[in-house]
């Protein structure tokens, strides 16, 4: 947090207290209330030797120091920049200038280096732009870049002259646009006058120069057509190094000689008196630096130079340098002054980085501070009179009396003082309370029971004692409607006088501080010690009595020094925190530290027009507001410093002034200047820490989503509003959906953390509002998204279900076709049995039967008979054993079946006497046939080969089994005598043969012609 | 040709365009859908099922009908070439300046009142990306919006679709002749995602598919042995879910990104492809069985002409007026292309009774 400073703020209408005030120095002083930023602060200031500033659109104030450039956002500051040797990135180094270039880039220069370069805000990209000037540079080498209006850039150069920037080299070099007479050179204190678009060139050793940007002519002493004052006049001539046109066309100049010299003209040439004050600085500085804001407050400074120019009092007032000064801030040299969006000034100086807020400025709050070397003074109790004076009792030192300017005034209520000893006379000297009376006169209570009763309209006084008090200090004098007036004091009385006679009706035995008499004429008694009273009307019973040992209802503590009326309901007492009583009701309810009170120590209460309370703490001042229950701190920043001496008296004036009196001060400040009825500007994310990486923010904000990794789930983000005079008096509201159900109060930190958040999808968003309630135009958002691992991502549990539904699928189909092969199988056997068995079996019960039937009467037909029946049942018994070697799985393998192709061809071949050569290729073992595949391969080499054996006459029979084109190829040849194949009768083994060998998808190949043999190749496709 | 796949190739062009109602009804928030488009918001019922209708399981639609172009055309490319092309643009390219003049003058009409104004302003149709009044754009932006980005944007298909026409006798020569080079190269730019004006690189290769069916005598008609329905659809609607879930979960703009949601569209449209044609063959016959669903085919053409830019106008008339319903989104984009593809058919019906000439123009003479 800024340390705040000395400070003392200024009021118009207090300038007239600076004089002896009843015999005492009281001080009012004009002057921004500055407030410190130090390295010191932990905020993070690299360097207390600050050069410049300035702010970005976006609110940032970035700052240039002895340690390079800074970015600050209210909390903290950023560095940026690297001192590692022989680099080439944004140096660690005395930055002495920040200029706004295009898109939004920055020119830094760094002088010391006599480096110049571009700064990327958004990238942090750093780029240094050549100097190519065409003559060495002077030794003494005071600088500064300048850029006019129409956003060209210069770096002027004591002693040797202007660069110009060129955009096409992208570097610095000697093109200046501006015809100086020959051998002048410029000072580094150009000014543009845009009004007239002219540009003022102080040339030290020469004059003045003025170049029209109209007409392209330079002017100068030498060359003055247009006799314009300022060229001819003599007096500024010699060593002129500054020139500043203000708003009200003062033309401020100031040159060396062997001081330096002020002077202020007007458009004329005419010398104005506007630079009193300027010289009230006796020891030796340079001013050197202009500024004015946006309200025309002229600034100038230097070395050891701060001053601001008072508008209304035509002079300059000057901030003194160093802490021994009430006044001054500790600076020896103001470096660069800037006014931020919300109209603080900033001041770079060599001993840190200072800001005043406007209404420490602007002649809102008034703090008196009474010297205490000449005595110091005691306020006790303040009134405003009916005709608008202002009386102030004193312990020991009367009634000061102030009319309604502030000025003093001789009421003369001490004038006719009748003789009375010492003690008496110290004791009507010792007032302690105030009271008007409806009747115009002044009821003055005060120690040992004294009081004056002084009329305003004859203007004398009558000192008397009241005997009902006993001798008792009367603490408190108040009225009802009804034109009683009402005593407390220092032991407890409470006294009503009716216009007749004193009556006490009650007595407490402590002290009561203050009565107030609320809308319904109860009394209310703070007290010390015992709590809070009320009392009916008359004061003669005690309707009700709070405690701080009550079971229901308790007071905070029982000591209490002030209480006021919220509204018709509600009675404020400020008895260590802040008790609120329903008066309906008599409910209790407590505003403490803990809800935003600056401490449990309330000392003063006040309630202004708009129903809110002013309170005093120990921790100095705050307001209440009843209606949002929100408590706003003011201070040092606000221009309040007195607060924790002015806690001895309050009140509210006429004009709504609240004023605060105690110890040796007196503050008053109208509420209203507190009001904020602008909406503060819209919150900005001022950092991103993943874990504890800052991550690069305003690149990553570009961004339409944050996306981060499943295990980058815990985060904290800052924000600001990056304002810095509302800082502490806003309050953030943030929410991210997805996690908050609704809008979270921020606490003061400034940030949220948010720890391990699930993988999603989630939208931080955030507003603040100001202490009048008034939102940020915008609800800043950003979204963040948070990937869940892979295997936790909808396309890959997606992609599972799929690899298992077409496994599932698979399996199913693989199941079904499973039992469609066994219902193939099984088809086909109950086929072949059909096929080959049944219809044999039926020829021989046919034959059985015939032979049966001719058994006893033709043997021979008989032996025919039985010798078919014994040829079918053997083709039978062949046909059984094909079929059950083609099912059996051990049949399987290659090898078996050439065994049994082998075995077969044999017993045939050998019965025929015919040759068999049996030839088979190596790889042949190797092919797998299926079960049908292989029974139609048999049958077909069996066909063939049989037919070879029946019908070719042949004497040797070649068989063949050959690989051939990804083919098993089976060769039968025959060397008999061959058939025309053409005209031979298929019969079922020719048809049989084909049809198998389709049913492999293989192809059969017959090939004979009578009397040269015949050959079978049959082609089969394998896997 | 026979009656079998003249049949399936008639139901297949009415369900393809009835179809496109429900892709052009897309109403989320980024309403232009590239097959590697990613979804810029939460994962819901409706975002998903929008998505994964109107960018997944309906993008089989036009490679299907670049696929029966190209059948049919090479089916009757024994016809002189130049009678064929002045065929095509009567049948074609006139059509195309009819709907692009009357989706520009429905919008003219629109912009003349208060309310359907902002309807056309919000639907943000316009191909240019001006949404504002024709009035402010003035003549040269109308002729540009009716020669060459008619705000039925639609169209484009029918005019690719002649550009094929015209290089037909290249395009049969390379399918003819080098289909091992052609082929490839095509699927390749079908993967790509090339695209120039209405050259559409996606296209060549099913136009060119087509072709190459036709002249290898392929068998189209019926199921091929090694199909199976039951894993074609699980590939087609597994893929394309993953592809959607993809669409939202994976990080968009990068090249990544845009790979895998390509190669996982394209998958998509193939094995759509597959399991629609041959997977849906008792469908064909019981829809075509269905004398209203025979009727109603009839019109396709009207159809693809007249449902943009009507739909989207309905579609954002709608969800104005319908935002205070829950699932409101999900229930314009079910129901509003439904009502279009209705009224479509209505008014073609209409036209063909009563203005039997306008009709024929209007639709190159298809549908009598």
């Amino acid at each position: 947090m800024p340390v705040p400073l000395v400070r003392f703020v200024y009021m118009r209408k207090l300038m007239l207290l600076a004089v002896l005030l009843n015999g005492l120095l009281a001080y009012a002083q004009q002057g921004y209330t500055f407030n410190r930023i130090s390295t010191d602060d932990a905020l993070g200031l690299s360097s207390n030797a600050v050069y410049c500033t300035y702010q970005d659109k976006k609110g940032y104030i970035w700052v240039g120091t002895a340690n390079g450039l800074q970015r600050f956002d209210g909390s903290k500051f950023v560095s940026f920049g690297n001192s590692d040797p022989g680099s080439t990135l944004l140096p660690i180094s005395d930055l002495t200038q920040i200029i706004p270039g295009e898109n939004g880039m920055f020119w830094l220069f760094f002088a010391s280096r006599f480096e110049i370069g571009l700064f990327d805000p958004v990238s942090f990209r750093y780029n240094t732009v050549p100097v190519t000037p065409s003559k060495p540079i002077p030794a003494r080498n005071n600088m500064k870049l300048w850029k006019d209006r129409h956003e060209n850039l210069y770096l002027i150069i004591w002693k040797y002259g202007i660069l110009r920037y060129n955009k096409v080299t992208h570097s610095f070099s000697d093109e200046n646009p501006f015809p100086l007479p020959n051998g002048w050179v410029s000072s580094i204190g150009v000014f543009e006058d845009t009004i007239k678009k002219q540009i003022w060139f102080p040339c030290p050793d020469s004059g003045l120069a003025l170049y029209d940007l109209a007409s392209k002519k330079m002017y100068s002493s030498s060359y003055n057509p247009l006799h314009i004052p300022l060229l001819d006049n003599k007096k500024i001539i010699p060593g002129n190094t500054e020139i500043f046109i203000d708003s009200r066309r003062r033309h401020w100049v100031f040159n060396w000689t062997s001081a330096q010299h002020k002077w202020c003209f007007d458009e004329r040439g005419n010398i104005l008196k506007d630079t009193a004050g300027i010289n009230d600085n006796r020891e030796y500085s340079e001013l050197a630096n202009f500024f004015e804001t946006k309200q025309q407050v002229l600034w100038v400074y230097g070395a050891n130079a701060l001053f601001n120019f008072d508008n209304d009092d035509k002079r300059f007032f000057f901030y003194k340098p160093g802490l021994t000064s009430e006044t001054g801030i500790p600076y020896h040299s103001a470096h660069y002054i800037m006014e931020d969006r919300d109209g603080s000034i900033w001041v770079s100086t060599d001993n840190g980085l200072f800001f005043a807020t406007p209404e420490s400025g602007t002649y809102g709050v008034v703090n008196i501070l009474f010297d205490e070397r000449k005595g110091g003074v005691d306020f006790t109790d303040l009134i405003q009179l009916r005709s608008g004076e202002y009386w102030l009792s004193t312990w020991g030192k009367g009634v000061i009396t102030l009319n309604k300017n502030f000025n003093t005034y001789k009421a003369g209520i001490y004038e006719h003082m009748p003789k009375m000893d010492p003690v008496s006379f110290s004791q009507y000297n010792q007032a302690w309370a105030l009271y008007q009376h409806t009747d115009g006169k002044v009821w003055i209570g005060c120690q040992a029971g004294k009081y004056i009763v002084f009329d305003t309209i004859t203007k004398k006084s009558v000192f008397t004692e009241l005997k009902e008090a006993e001798g008792a200090t009367i603490r408190f004098i108040t009225g009802d409607k009804n034109g009683n007036i009402w005593f407390s004091t220092q032991r407890g009385h409470i006294i009503f006088y009716d216009g007749k006679k004193f009556t006490v009706v009650q007595q407490f035995g402590t002290i009561i501080p203050k009565i107030l008499i609320d809308n319904n004429r109860l009394l209310w008694l703070a007290t010390f010690n015992q709590g809070l009273y009320c009392l009916s009307a008359d004061g003669k019973t005690v309707l009700k009595h709070y405690t701080s040992d009550s079971k229901e209802n308790a007071l905070f503590i029982n000591s209490g020094d002030d209480i006021d009326q919220i509204n018709d309901t509600t009675i404020a007492y400020g008895a260590g925190a802040l008790n609120l009583i329903n008066t309906r009701t008599g409910k209790v309810t407590w505003r403490t530290f803990d809800e935003g009170l600056p401490g449990n120590s309330i000392r003063r209460i006040r309630a202004d027009r708009n129903g809110n309370l002013w309170i005093i703490t120990r921790n100095g001042l705050c307001k209440y507001n009843p209606r949002t229950n929100r408590f706003t701190p003011y201070g040092r920043k606000d221009g309040i410093t007195l607060a924790n001496m002015t806690a001895a008296a309050d009140f509210i004036s006429d004009e709504d002034y609240i004023l605060f009196a105690g110890s040796n001060g007196l503050m008053y400040f109208m509420p209203s200047l507190f009001e904020n009825k602008k909406p503060p500007a819209n919150v900005t994310i001022t950092d991103f820490k993943l874990f504890n990486d800052y991550l690069p923010l305003d690149s990553l904000l570009k961004r339409p989503k944050l996306e981060f990794n499943a295990d980058e789930n815990s985060f904290s983000i800052y924000f600001s509003s990056l304002s810095y005079s509302q800082k502490e008096k806003l309050t953030y509201y943030y929410k991210m959906d997805g996690v908050d159900k609704g809008w979270t109060k921020a606490d003061r930190q400034n940030f949220v953390n948010y720890p391990l958040l699930p993988p999603g999808h989630y939208t931080f968003s955030i507003y603040c509002e100001n202490i009048d309630g008034i939102r940020s135009k915008e609800i800043t958002s950003f979204e963040i998204y948070i990937k869940p691992p892979f295997w936790k991502t909808y396309w890959f549990v997606s992609t599972l279900l799929l690899i298992i539904l077409l496994f599932i699928y698979a399996l199913h189909r693989l199941r079904v076709n499973k039992l469609l092969a066994v219902e193939k199988i099984r088809n086909r056997v109950a086929r072949d049995l059909h096929d080959d068995m049944g219809s044999t079996l039926s020829t021989i019960n046919i034959l059985s039967t015939m032979a049966k039937s001719k058994l006893n009467s033709d043997n021979v037909k008989t032996s025919e008979f039985i010798s078919k029946i014994s040829e079918n049942s053997q083709r039978m018994m062949e046909a059984m054993d094909d079929i059950v070697w083609s099912i059996k799985p051990m049949n399987d393998s290659m090898q078996k079946i050439i065994a049994r192709m082998r075995e077969y061809a044999t017993n045939i071949l050998e019965a025929k006497d015919i040759e068999l050569l049996f030839n088979i290729e190596e790889e042949v073992n190797d092919v797998k046939l299926d079960m049908e595949a292989r029974r139609d391969f048999f049958l077909i080499f069996k066909e063939a080969v049989n037919n070879a054996a029946k019908y070719s006459k042949s004497e040797i029979v070649k068989i063949s089994l050959l690989i051939n084109n990804k083919q098993l190829t089976l060769e039968v040849i025959d060397d008999g005598e061959g058939f025309d194949v053409a005209h031979a009768d298929s019969g079922n083994g020719l048809s049989n043969m084909q049809k198998r060998a389709d049913a492999m998808q293989g192809r059969l190949q017959i090939t004979s012609k009578k009397g040269s043999g015949t050959t079978v190749k049959l082609a089969v496709p394998f896997k | 040709m026979n009656k079998a796949l003249s049949q399936k190739f008639r139901f297949f062009t009415f369900i393809c365009i009835a179809l496109l109602a429900y892709v052009h009804g897309y109403n989320l928030n980024n309403t232009y859908l590239a097959p590697y488009s990613t979804v810029e918001e939460p994962l819901t019922v409706t975002s998903f099922f929008e998505y994964f209708i109107a960018n997944g399981l309906l993008r089989f639609r036009i490679p299907m009908l670049f696929i029966i172009s190209g059948y049919l055309y090479a089916t009757y490319d024994h016809r002189p070439y130049l009678q064929q092309i002045q065929k095509r643009f009567k049948t074609l390219i006139i059509p195309f300046f009819l709907w692009s003049a009357a989706g520009l003058v429905f919008t003219f009409l629109l912009q003349q009142f208060t309310y359907t104004s902002d309807v056309v302003y919000t639907a943000g149709i316009d191909q240019l990306g001006d949404n504002r009044p024709y009035t402010e754009i003035g003549w040269d932006g109308m002729l540009r919006r009716w020669l060459l980005h008619p705000v039925s944007y639609q169209l484009w298909f029918i005019v690719s679709l002649f550009i094929y026409n015209l290089i037909y006798p290249v395009i049969r020569w390379l399918v003819v002749k080098i289909p091992f080079i052609w082929l490839p190269l095509t699927f390749l730019l079908f993967f790509s995602l090339f695209q120039f004006i209405y050259v559409d690189g996606r296209g060549i290769f099913f136009f060119s598919l087509g072709i190459w069916l036709q002249k290898k005598k392929i068998s189209i008609d019926r199921q091929p042995e090694w199909f199976s329905a039951g894993l074609a659809f699980i590939l087609f609607i597994g893929l394309t879910v993953i592809k959607t879930f993809m669409a939202f979960e994976l990080e968009p703009n990068q090249f990544s990104t845009i790979l895998t949601l390509v190669i996982f569209y394209q998958l998509s449209v193939i094995t759509g492809i597959v399991a629609m044609w041959f997977g849906l063959d008792k469908v064909v016959r019981w829809a075509l069985r269905k004398k209203w669903f025979y009727k109603a085919s009839g019109f396709s053409f009207f159809l693809y002409g007249a449902h943009v830019p009507l739909l989207p106008y309905a579609m954002t008339m709608a969800l104005m007026e319908l935002s205070f319903l829950p699932y409101y989104r999900l229930f314009c984009y079910i129901v509003i292309p439904g009502l279009i593809v209705v009224l479509c058919i209505w008014i073609g019906r209409f036209i063909r009774k009563f203005l039997p000439g306008v009709y024929s123009t209007l639709t190159g003479s298809r549908g009598f």
